[in-house]
Formats: structure tokens, C-alpha cells, sequence
């Protein structure tokens, strides 16, 4: 396996551009024509010799044709006054005016991570990989980027581990200190109503007769009425004393006095 | 191609799950437990052998740098993948959008042209092959 270093996105950006202007402007690689090119250079023939004062016979008119120049295309020699003619580029080559994305089939992959939202850590990537793997990988030197600026030195084959080797595995008898016990903590995680909700349907549910199930559910209603009817007796009592029609409000500050002794 | 990677996945789940049975083994170590621990031990060389010859049906896998670093960050290496969509799709909406311009730049340059140098446009377009200026 291999690691290629993608582009930066500014520096993509930049190469990018240039190689979408070139294929605006032609599939040929050549460089773009010197100033110089442009009117007046090399591509151009060179203005006439001055006219000798006053004019003579031997006088010739300007060629009306140009050769092309060095940089241009031979297909391009003898277009008239134009000179630098490049053909257009085909209308089968691929260009930014496609959408990429649909050209290449990614629309199932466009939608899958960019249509809704994409958890934010790794252990989210990866839930069942044991131990805090949310933190940096600075943090415990357990960097990948270590792992390619300094590649492991690899011997050769893994050959398994002898008899004689193995008694260099023996290990003291007890916990490991706190601080060691690296593997055994997981990242917090959130719970989910839903899921609750969820894990109580799919709980198998021991089979019961509807008999059974109602006689409890009247069983828990007997159970509870007795209560609830002495707590709204006491609420109703309690309304009473304080409410101003009360006969015995004028005492209940005195009750209520004798109930705090 | 997939069967490449799920052969490698599946070597480097046993390969973790052998990791984590030897810590929890190591964590409380018990006198009894060295056989395991062994056995263990021995799994590993093994799992590190099958993930070694997985190597050379992936040689031909490149990937890119930048999913390193968004793992060795603690993030979600799909989000590499998400932004990498993104940005594609702004490019080429950039590119498009130029290649329009242009265009449309080209055809009111020839129609601008064609005004004032009637003959040599005529010539211009017998060359390309046009009729009638492009709108």
C-alpha cells in the first residue's frame, strides 16, 4: 500500500485553473505565445523596407499571406490573414462543463457523505476498536504520520514465539496499576431516547396470558387507589384549611403552630 | 478488488479482538492464566503473519496522506472522503462557470468583429467551419 500526498486545496486550486485554461483553449501544450508573437514578432513578417525617397518602381506590395510561425500549429499554415490558429478542442474531450461527479458515477457516494451528516470522531468510524482512540495521536505517540517518517525496522518473517522465549512472558500475579489500564476505558457514549425506546421493544418479553396480564394491572390498580385517595383526602384538607371560607382558618394558624411543636 | 480489503478487515478485527483478550488477561494476571497468555501470545505472531501477506495483494493501494492526519487527529477519516466531494463539486462548478464565460465571450467577440471586419470573419469562420457566428 501507498501513500500519495494530495494536493493542497490552494495550491490544487492554482495547477487546477491552469490545466482547465488549457483545455478552454486547446488540448496542444504549447507555451503561449511571446508578446512579441503577438503582432509583431517573429510570426509576422518583417514591415517592408523603407521606400526609397520618392518613391520607385522597384517598390513591392506587402505579401498578403503569412507563414506560420514556430510555434504554431501545420495545420494552421496558410489560414488567410490568421496567423497562430489553433484547432478548437474536440467535443468529446472532458472538461469542467460536466458534472464530474455524475460523469465518474459518484452521485451514491456524494449523497451518502455529503446528504446527511457525518460523525464527527473516530470512534464513531470505528465503535468496536477498544480503548480512547478520540485523542491525537501525539498525545501517546501512536501517530500514523510517525509510523511512515519513521517506518519500523522490519527484520524479515514473524516466526513464533518458543518455549524457551515464552518464559520471558511471565507475569506478576495481580491487577495492573491504574494508570496502565489504557484498553479498558472507552469513550463516553451519548444515550439515545430513541434507541432506548427501541431496546425495550426488542427485549423478549415473557410470554404471559391476558388473564395473567389483567389481573395484575387490577392487582396494581387495587394497590394504588388507596394511596392516592388518602393523598388527595389530605391535599382537599389541607385547601381547606387555608382557603378563607373556612370556619377554622382563624385557628389554623394555631394548628399549624401546635403541628411545628 | 473488495475481497482484498475484506480479507485484510477481517485479519485486523481477530488481530484486535487477540489485543484486547490479552489485556484483560494481563490486567488481572493470574498464575492460571499463563497458558493463555501463551496461547495468546502465539495468536498474535499468527494474526501479525496473515496481515503481512495481505501486503502483497495491496501493493497497488495508494492513500492519501491527509486521511493520516485526519485519524491521527481523532476524526472521522469519511470526512476526508466529504470534503473531498465538496470541494470536487465547487471546482467544477468554478470551471464551468468560467468555460461559459468564455464562451459566451468568444461569440459576442465574433459577433463584435464581424462588424467591423465583415471579409476577414467570413474567412475566419470558412476555416473553422462555421456558418453562421456562435452564439
Amino acid at each position: 500500500m501507498k501513500t500519495t500526498s494530495a494536493r493542497h486545496p490552494d495550491s490544487a486550486g492554482v495547477e487546477g485553473k491552469m490545466e482547465n485554461f488549457t483545455a478552454l483553449f486547446g488540448a496542444q501544450a504549447d507555451p503561449p505565445p511571446p508578446p512579441a508573437a503577438l503582432g509583431f514578432g517573429p510570426g509576422k513578417p518583417p514591415p517592408p523596407p523603407p521606400p526609397p525617397p520618392g518613391g520607385g518602381p522597384g517598390t513591392a506590395p506587402p505579401p498578403t499571406t503569412v507563414t506560420a510561425p514556430p510555434g504554431a500549429d501545420k495545420s494552421a499554415a496558410g489560414c488567410g490573414p490568421f496567423y497562430l490558429m489553433r484547432e478548437l478542442p474536440g467535443s468529446t474531450e472532458l472538461t469542467g462543463s460536466t458534472n464530474l461527479i455524475t460523469h465518474y458515477n459518484l452521485e451514491h457516494d456524494y449523497n451518502k457523505f455529503c446528504g446527511k451528516k457525518v460523525k464527527e470522531k473516530l470512534s464513531n468510524f470505528l465503535p468496536d476498536l477498544p480503548g480512547m482512540i478520540d485523542l491525537p495521536g501525539s498525545h501517546d505517540n501512536s501517530s500514523l504520520r510517525s509510523l511512515i517518517e519513521k517506518p519500523p525496522i522490519l527484520g524479515g518473517s514473524f516466526n513464533p514465539i518458543t518455549g524457551t522465549m515464552l518464559a520471558g512472558f511471565r507475569l506478576h500475579t495481580g491487577p495492573l496499576p491504574e494508570q496502565c489500564r489504557l484498553m479498558h476505558i472507552q469513550p463516553p457514549k451519548k444515550k439515545n431516547k430513541h434507541k432506548h425506546k427501541q431496546s425495550r421493544t426488542q427485549d423478549p418479553v415473557p410470554p404471559e396470558t391476558p388473564s395473567d396480564s389483567d389481573h395484575k394491572k387490577k392487582k396494581k390498580k387495587k394497590e394504588e387507589d388507596p394511596e392516592r385517595k388518602r393523598k388527595k383526602k389530605e391535599k382537599k384538607k389541607k385547601k381547606n384549611r387555608h382557603s378563607p371560607d373556612h370556619p377554622s382558618m382563624g385557628s389554623s394558624q394555631a394548628s399549624s403552630s401546635s403541628s411545628l411543636r | 478488488m473488495a475481497e482484498k480489503f475484506d480479507h485484510l478487515e477481517e485479519h485486523l478485527e481477530k488481530f484486535v479482538e487477540n489485543i484486547r483478550q490479552l489485556g484483560i488477561i494481563v490486567s488481572d494476571f493470574q498464575p492460571s492464566s499463563q497458558a493463555g497468555l501463551n496461547q495468546k501470545l502465539n495468536f498474535i505472531v499468527t494474526g501479525l503473519q496473515d496481515i503481512d501477506k495481505c501486503r502483497q495483494q495491496l501493493h497497488d493501494i495508494t492513500v492519501p496522506l491527509e486521511v493520516f492526519e485526519y485519524i491521527d487527529q481523532g476524526r472521522n477519516p469519511q470526512l476526508y472522503t466529504k470534503e473531498c466531494l465538496e470541494r470536487a463539486l465547487a471546482k467544477n462548478e468554478q470551471v464551468k462557470g468560467k468555460i461559459d464565460t468564455m464562451k459566451k465571450f468568444k461569440s459576442l467577440l465574433i459577433q463584435e468583429l464581424s462588424k467591423v471586419f465583415p471579409e476577414d470573419m467570413a474567412k475566419y469562420r470558412s476555416i473553422r467551419g462555421e456558418d453562421h457566428p456562435t452564439s
